[in-house]
């Protein structure tokens, strides 16, 4: 009997297999696959499987406990909810895509050591790049590849972490890195993990490449990457307290972008790296209670943003406008996706009795906990932040505003169907916390729905709404785009490259030259000269007078050469008679 | 045509909604003075979350300083054309 399957192997593995199907069958897989990791992820327990000896190292699959369990479960469970949603794509490849990256996300909860952990990270690159390449349209083309090469460049930062690490403890097993702070490799593994949380100034690639990617793609890339790096974290770097300000910081970094950005899954886009702040922010406070926020966050915000990028992209796969400015009107014709975006919306926003509210509270109570006001304080104006932009102005402008003459249809039954599904997990959560609450890697003595909780948090929303109406006008989308610190490799390379272009010229003529000419050129050409004259001299001289003497030799010996019979008889017989001599005087 | 449409697009109806809106406010906020004073409910961090109507008012105060702040950033630095980045 096989002592352990794991589930994310059995999807990388079973999404080669759906390009050989088609037609119902293949769409029985396509459900079946992500199902089967979802039950192999709820049937496990707790252990340490799928050990494979390597280079005198153990390589640890199967690194099964509770944190590791819940990642598990929200990554098949969203995993399931992606294929649903893209159910009706004819690009078999995309679907590969999704699984294999679905896969990976599952590889990396359940890397016990770094080896491992490295493998499946840079397959989470790989697959994911390929989900906004497939859309193929030339700013996608260029966003995948500026994305590929982003976590390329974090995946060399995480194996020279990693190398290091391994020379100086002679292990690679992947625990907690508090005891080597400050060292190289903690620092370079952290920047990797921190990059792929999209933590500025790390982050820009989640912006410029997630609006960029297909309409299904899409939802699966919300999920994973950010918050495997979030497991990461947890797994090695809880309680590093760089992490409390990184994480407020990102909070409120999300939220300023989001007030000027007109395309709508962009506007979504930086309310992830918002999000995600929280969980870094609780990462970095590190007590049992900020862990458990960090971690109850991380699943019920994967369930809510993927529900609001399924509404996005529905919208923009109905109407194919993907800017505000040109939305508006939507709700007459779009009445089903507008209610299950909303459900999304106020998950994200903490509204009571939906998930948001207890799972963010958590780490916003850690930090009261811990004494942080200032850190209470951020992370509450951005919660407010959350609610104006992705309950507010979203849907304001994409639904409401002012009537495009846009008349889209509802999007297809699939669509909706995940959307109903992720809908009803964002307000099971909220109705029932217990059933999220009892599956924390730490026990749980925290109640959400207090009421000086639900007073405070329901004013702090209402007066929102109020501030949003009051400055309506100022919200109105602007056709722009944001600089981001994507703008230093977008386009502040060129710049440094025209700016160093003159200097660089000026010392090229000016003094590369120069130098070159007295040193290289002037010998050079010195010893070319002397060569030269030695030649003609000495060479061609030698070569002349050789040939002025063969040409004397054979004037002499022209004289031999008769042509007469007689002539040569004679000298052969005076040769003889030579040679008889010889013998006789020397005999 | 839809309740929604209904409630959006007749001035009478909208003027309603505005007011319901309005008087959700005043029960929101006096909620959040009222109540957790009647019956004990939940502790507090910190003194200022003990003043009347925190929430609602830093809601408020959040709200405009991220609207203004951010728009005020944007103009001065961040914001572009669409075609920035394109060649």
């Amino acid at each position: 009997m096989i002592e352990w399957i794991h589930p994310g192997l059995t999807l990388i593995l079973g999404a080669w297999v759906l390009p050989l199907l088609r037609g119902r069958i293949q769409r029985v897989a396509m459900i079946a696959l992500p199902a089967a990791a979802v039950v192999a992820c709820f049937l496990m327990t707790p252990g340490t499987y799928g050990v494979v000896s390597f280079l005198g190292q153990e390589l640890v699959f199967g690194r099964v406990d509770s944190l590791s369990l819940i990642f598990s479960y929200v990554f098949s469970i969203m995993a399931l909810l992606g294929m649903i949603y893209a159910l009706h794509v004819k690009e078999d490849s995309q679907h590969v895509a999704s699984l294999v990256y679905a896969g990976g996300a599952l590889g990396v909860t359940f890397a016990g050591d770094f080896l491992t952990l490295y493998i499946f990270w840079e397959l989470l690159a790989i697959s994911s790049a390929l989900l906004i390449l497939l859309r193929r349209e030339r700013s996608a083309v260029q966003a995948g590849f500026r994305y590929l090469l982003f976590h390329v460049f974090g995946g060399l930062l995480l194996l020279a972490g990693i190398v290091l690490h391994w020379e100086q403890t002679g292990s690679i097993a992947f625990g907690d890195m508090g005891a080597f702070s400050g060292s190289l490799s903690w620092g370079l593994i952290l920047a990797a993990f921190l990059l792929n949380a999209a933590v500025p100034p790390l982050g820009a690639w989640l912006p410029d490449a997630y609006p960029e990617a297909t309409v299904t793609g899409a939802i699966f890339m919300t999920a994973f990457t950010t918050k495997s790096a979030v497991y990461v974290l947890i797994r090695g770097f809880a309680g590093t307290e760089l992490l409390v300000w990184l994480g407020a910081a990102m909070a409120i970094y999300g939220v300023v972008y989001a007030v000027l950005e007109n395309d709508a899954r962009r506007l979504l886009a930086y309310h992830i790296i918002s999000q995600v702040g929280y969980m870094v922010c609780g990462v970095g406070i590190g007590t049992a209670l900020a862990i458990n926020g960090a971690t109850a966050h991380a699943f019920a915000h994967i369930l809510y943003k993927a529900l609001l990028f399924m509404g996005a992209g529905a919208v923009l796969q109905m109407t194919g406008v993907r800017k505000l400015s040109d939305m508006g009107g939507l709700y007459k014709t779009m009445p089903v996706t507008l209610g299950l975006y909303m459900i999304g919306g106020f998950a994200i926003s903490a509204v009571p009795l939906f998930s948001g509210f207890v799972s963010k509270s958590m780490v916003i109570s850690a930090a009261g906990e811990e004494h942080l006001p200032v850190i209470f304080l951020m992370l509450t104006l951005a919660s407010a932040g959350t609610f104006l932009h992705t309950g507010l102005k979203l849907p304001y402008y994409m639904f409401f505003g002012k009537d495009s003459g846009l008349r889209a249809k509802e999007p297809p039954l699939n669509m909706l169907v995940a959307m109903g599904l992720a809908a009803s997990a964002c307000i099971l959560i909220g109705l029932l916390p217990g059933l999220l609450y009892q599956h924390l890697p730490n026990a749980v003595d925290y109640i959400p729905y207090t009421l000086a909780h639900v007073t405070s948090t329901l004013g702090m929303l209402a007066f929102t709404a109020l501030g949003f109406f009051l400055l309506l006008k100022r919200l109105d989308p602007e056709r722009t785009v944001s600089l981001d610190t994507d703008w230093f490799y977008r386009r502040g390379l060129t710049r440094l490259l025209n700016l160093i272009l003159k200097p660089l010229a000026c010392l090229e003529y000016g003094y590369i030259g120069e130098i070159y000419e007295l040193v290289i050129r002037r010998p050079v050409l010195g010893a070319a000269s002397l060569f030269q004259r030695f030649d003609s001299r000495v060479v061609d001289s030698v070569l002349v007078g050789v040939g002025h003497s063969t040409r004397s030799l054979s004037q002499h010996l022209k004289i031999v050469e008769s042509g007469h019979t007689q002539h040569y008889g004679l000298i052969m017989a005076a040769g003889i008679l030579a040679l008889l001599a010889f013998l006789m005087l020397a005999l | 045509m839809s309740f929604l449409e209904r409630q959006l697009e007749d001035p009478v109806r909208f003027k309603r909604v505005k007011l319901w809106f309005h008087v959700g406010l005043v029960v929101v906020i006096a909620a959040e003075i009222v109540l957790p004073r009647v019956f004990h409910g939940g502790d507090h961090h910190f003194s200022f979350e003990s003043w009347p109507a925190w929430g609602s008012l830093y809601g408020l105060l959040s709200c405009v300083a991220i609207i203004v702040l951010s728009k005020l950033i944007g103009k001065a630095s961040l914001m572009r054309p669409e075609d920035y980045y394109d060649d």
